[in-house]
């Protein structure tokens, strides 16, 4: 089968699954025993103010009726898929909820991307490592530490970390770490420097459309100090899957080394460090592979409770603010855009599989 | 599972029914009722006490659901003539837990007590079991428990045993590979012993903690302690809550540490909260309300997932792809932003004073929970529909809900089981998340939830107080081991040709 037509497939296919999701949302967070009202004016509301309220928030009409739940869920979704967001309710009054997004996404993408590198750079290693020593301390002490590393809970890491790094703490000299080099950062809060990471120098400027082209030149400095007050967090985000990279790994090289194929090329002679790289990493990588998309899974369910604990003003902690404060326009959009990451990296995934091994048709990915 | 014998299949003459097997060599079998009955009197009151709180949870939220849901469609007085026949069930169940709990068992507090007094600044103790001091006579009573729980759990495995070596018809099923696999499987049977250890806390936490979840958490002012007092010199007399509030860790000056005294001659083995309630008994009640959320969550969402997943697999077609289409659906929104948002919506409702936030947290749990298992079991369930068997059985007549039952099923089962013993290490750490999150999520307070001690540590890791979160958080990481660790050895035991990560996205608790 053609991948262009799978692929379109796979949209098609996607879209009662993004739609049967929203509806969910929808039907919690608008038939639900929520009262958006109350937490924007308060108990000492006048019954005017209310009804101006009511009409302004999309429950009631200008004549005082009630908007029917049906006809809501038309013009949320409308908007929804029209990527027209509309302005927050509580969080911040009246602000658009793009700027809102916008202001906050650098902080959560930085996090995310260091807890997926970190993850990825030090899970799968270890875990090639142990394989290749099986049955040695080595490797009982990597997978032992792979095993527990996955069955603690972010949230307590992300508590036990931050006191530790807290003044007074075991690790609070992290905190002062490369101040010769302008590097001593706070460990709590949002690092201002995530927003200049790089210098964005305009190539054509003055030039219709071509002037939306930049070039953008990293700011060193900038992203060491940022690195450097965000590891903690990205850390603890990384925490599960980091150890399920390392036990994944190790039964996948386990079961390679012990293949034919490395075997083979064992006996015509081709040296360890290529048979570890190419035959058995490569294949090694396929079981692996789920794993590091689900890792996008449990980053965006893990951000809300570390950027909480951390102080980090990003989506996660942005979600959680509006649900406290039920900013309904807030909340719908955020798992919008949630969900939609989702879907794309899942089919992303199915992708990649076809890529990485040949063998797998596109018919056994499909479901 | 598939292999107890079922005498209305009989095709010869020489099956015979359990009761004349037993009629004819009843010696083992009285062998072991006679232990059975001596364990189940030790400790029946306890027995009977913890059946009949999940019960009264169960029927309280099912009947309050049903309720709720038919006085929306149907008319408001359906849900008040509802309302009163649950009153009247849950009044009688409520008698017969307070007679059960009144009748005297072995291990438990008042034959072994632990909270007494001194009679001088270094004088003997009073009123604990034999004058021994009170971490002396925690420590025996705790030991005698746990020896007694794994007794007991020990003494059903043999009942199996017997059951299988005298009085079973087939001599081999594929029952015994299976547990003779787990057996010698030492990782799963770690998980099983980590399990059980749990299990006990949750059944017997009362009888455990130095204190009960009563006199030291719900209601410290209606109960008081004595203790021998320096100042005056001699036995005081004051209540629960004015001891705690002079016992609270709160950092370096007024800290209440691991297997420590407090000034009021009270013994706290984890040490006191912020609050100065005693870690140890929270932990133990928060053990019962994790136990008891995902054991109903988990049965949820595979009850779910093995009707749903032998419909699509039966059906195939449409039917398949509609399931597909809702798994995908409920899977598409992060698993832990839907629990955030579906509790924050319902902070404050009814349904959050069932089984204090438990049953809602035990129905989301399970209704997020079920796509995961689903997907688990449809591969097995598409396989078997296929075999010729369905096909045989369907073509002389039997009914499609009886071959799923009859033919499908067995085969299905064991998938279940490893998923979702797997699935249970997330549960708990999102379950804890929300209650660590606090604001209204999670289960309501005082009723002791693990995520919410460590919630209350927080601003002390780094000072003297540092066990308020610490402790909680590797017990948690114990469980969480424990369950993976006995759905690996499942894993192995019932099919050991599979080794797939397929579990393990399950198991991080979408990232808490």
């Amino acid at each position: 089968m053609n991948k262009l037509v799978y692929l379109g497939k796979r949209i098609a296919l996607a879209i009662p699954v993004v739609l049967f999701g929203l509806t969910m949302a929808f039907l919690i967070l608008y038939a639900g025993p929520l009262d958006p009202v109350y937490s924007i004016l308060g108990r000492k509301a006048s019954e005017a103010d209310i009804q101006r309220l009511l009409v302004d928030l999309g429950y009631r009409y200008p004549n005082g009726q009630e908007v029917p739940l049906w006809d809501q869920y038309r013009m949320v979704m409308t908007d929804l898929f029209t990527l027209n967001f509309g302005q927050s309710w509580v969080v911040q009054r009246g602000r658009p909820i793009i700027d809102l997004i916008g202001a906050r996404m650098s902080a959560t993408i930085w996090l995310g991307w260091w807890s997926v590198v970190i993850a990825l750079f030090v899970g799968i290693p270890v875990g090639l490592f142990a394989g290749l020593r099986a049955n040695t301390f080595s490797d009982y002490f990597a997978s032992a530490g792979g095993i527990l590393w996955r069955a603690m809970p972010n949230f307590w890491l992300a508590v036990i970390l931050s006191g530790l790094l807290s003044a007074g703490g075991a690790l609070s000299f992290y905190r002062d770490w490369g101040a010769d080099y302008g590097l001593a950062t706070k460990v709590v809060g949002t690092p201002p420097e995530v927003n200049n990471l790089f210098n964005v120098i305009p190539l054509f400027d003055g030039i219709p459309v071509l002037e939306m082209l930049f070039l953008p030149i990293p700011e060193l400095q900038n992203m060491a100090v940022a690195f450097k007050w965000i590891l903690p967090g990205a850390l603890v985000l990384g925490s599960a899957s980091m150890g399920n990279e390392v036990r994944i790994a190790r039964t996948a090289v386990l079961e390679s080394i012990n293949s034919k194929y490395v075997e083979t090329a064992r006996a015509k002679g081709v040296s360890a460090r290529r048979i570890v790289f190419k035959h058995v990493g490569r294949n090694a990588l396929i079981p692996l592979l789920p794993i590091i998309m689900g890792e996008f899974y449990l980053l965006i369910g893990g951000s809300v409770l570390v950027e909480a604990i951390f102080g980090i003003n990003g989506l996660g902690s942005l979600y959680l603010r509006a649900i406290f404060q039920t900013d309904i326009p807030v909340i719908m959009t955020l798992t919008f855009i949630f969900t939609i990451i989702l879907v794309v990296f899942n089919i992303t995934q199915d992708l990649l599989y076809t890529i990485v091994d040949p063998r797998i048709s596109l018919d056994d990915v499909e479901g | 599972m598939s292999d107890t014998n079922t005498p209305n299949d009989s095709y010869d003459g020489d099956q015979s029914s359990l009761t004349s097997r037993l009629a004819a060599n009843p010696r083992p079998a009285l062998r072991w009722a006679a232990v059975a009955a001596v364990l189940l009197v030790l400790e029946f009151g306890a027995f009977i006490g913890g059946t009949l709180t999940v019960l009264h949870a169960l029927v309280l939220g099912v009947t309050g659901l049903i309720a709720a849901m038919l006085g929306l469609t149907i008319s408001k007085g359906i849900e008040t003539s509802i309302n009163e026949v649950q009153a009247s069930i849950l009044s009688q169940i409520d008698s017969v837990r307070s007679t059960a709990e009144g009748i005297p068992t072995l291990l438990s507090r008042e034959t072994i007590p632990n909270q007494g007094h001194r009679l001088g600044p270094d004088g003997p103790w009073a009123e604990t079991f034999m004058g021994l001091e009170p971490r002396l006579a925690w420590l025996l009573r705790v030991t005698l428990i746990v020896v007694y729980a794994f007794v007991v759990a020990y003494w059903l495995f043999r009942g199996w045993d017997i059951f299988r070596i005298y009085y079973r018809q087939a001599d081999w099923t594929p029952t015994d590979d299976i547990i003779n696999r787990l057996r010698s499987h030492r990782w799963g049977v770690f998980g099983v012993l980590i399990i059980l250890l749990f299990l006990t806390m949750a059944l017997f936490g009362p009888a455990l903690g130095p204190t009960t979840v009563e006199a030291n958490i719900q209601s410290p002012y209606g109960h008081y302690v004595e203790y021998y007092s320096n100042e005056t010199g001699q036995v005081e007399n004051v209540t629960v809550g004015n001891a705690n509030f002079n016992s609270k860790s709160k950092g370096a000056g007024t800290n209440v540490g691991p297997m420590s005294y407090d000034s009021f001659d009270r013994f706290h083995p984890f040490g006191t909260l912020t609050n100065g309630r005693d870690l140890f008994t929270f932990m133990m009640g928060g053990a019962r309300t994790t136990i008891t959320v995902v054991g109903i969550a988990i049965g949820m969402s595979a009850g779910i997932a093995a009707a749903l997943g032998m419909i699509s697999a039966f059906y195939s077609g449409t039917v398949d792809l509609g399931v597909l289409t809702v798994a995908d659906g409920i899977t598409s929104v992060p698993q832990l932003l839907l629990l955030i948002m579906v509790s924050a919506v319902f902070a404050g409702h009814w349904i959050t004073n069932v089984l204090n936030g438990g049953f809602l947290l035990a129905i989301l749990f399970g209704l997020t929970g079920w796509p995961g298992l689903w997907r688990a079991v449809r591969g097995p369930a598409l396989q078997v529909a296929q075999e010729e068997w369905v096909d045989a059985a369907e073509s002389f007549g039997q009914r499609p809900a009886l071959i799923m039952w009859k033919h499908m099923f067995p085969y299905v089962v064991g998938y279940l089981l490893v998923y979702a013993s797997m699935s249970a290490g997330g549960i708990i750490i999102a379950m804890s998340a929300l209650s660590f999150l606090g604001n209204g999520l999670g289960v309501t307070a005082p009723t002791p939830a693990w995520g919410r001690a460590i919630d209350l540590g927080q601003n002390y890791v780094s000072t003297p107080s540092w066990h308020i979160s610490l402790i909680p958080g590797l017990m948690i990481v114990a469980l969480v081991t424990g369950a993976n660790a006995l759905g690996d050895g499942l894993r192995d035991a019932i099919d050991p040709e599979t080794e797939s990560g397929s579990g393990e996205q399950t198991a991080a608790g979408g990232g808490a």
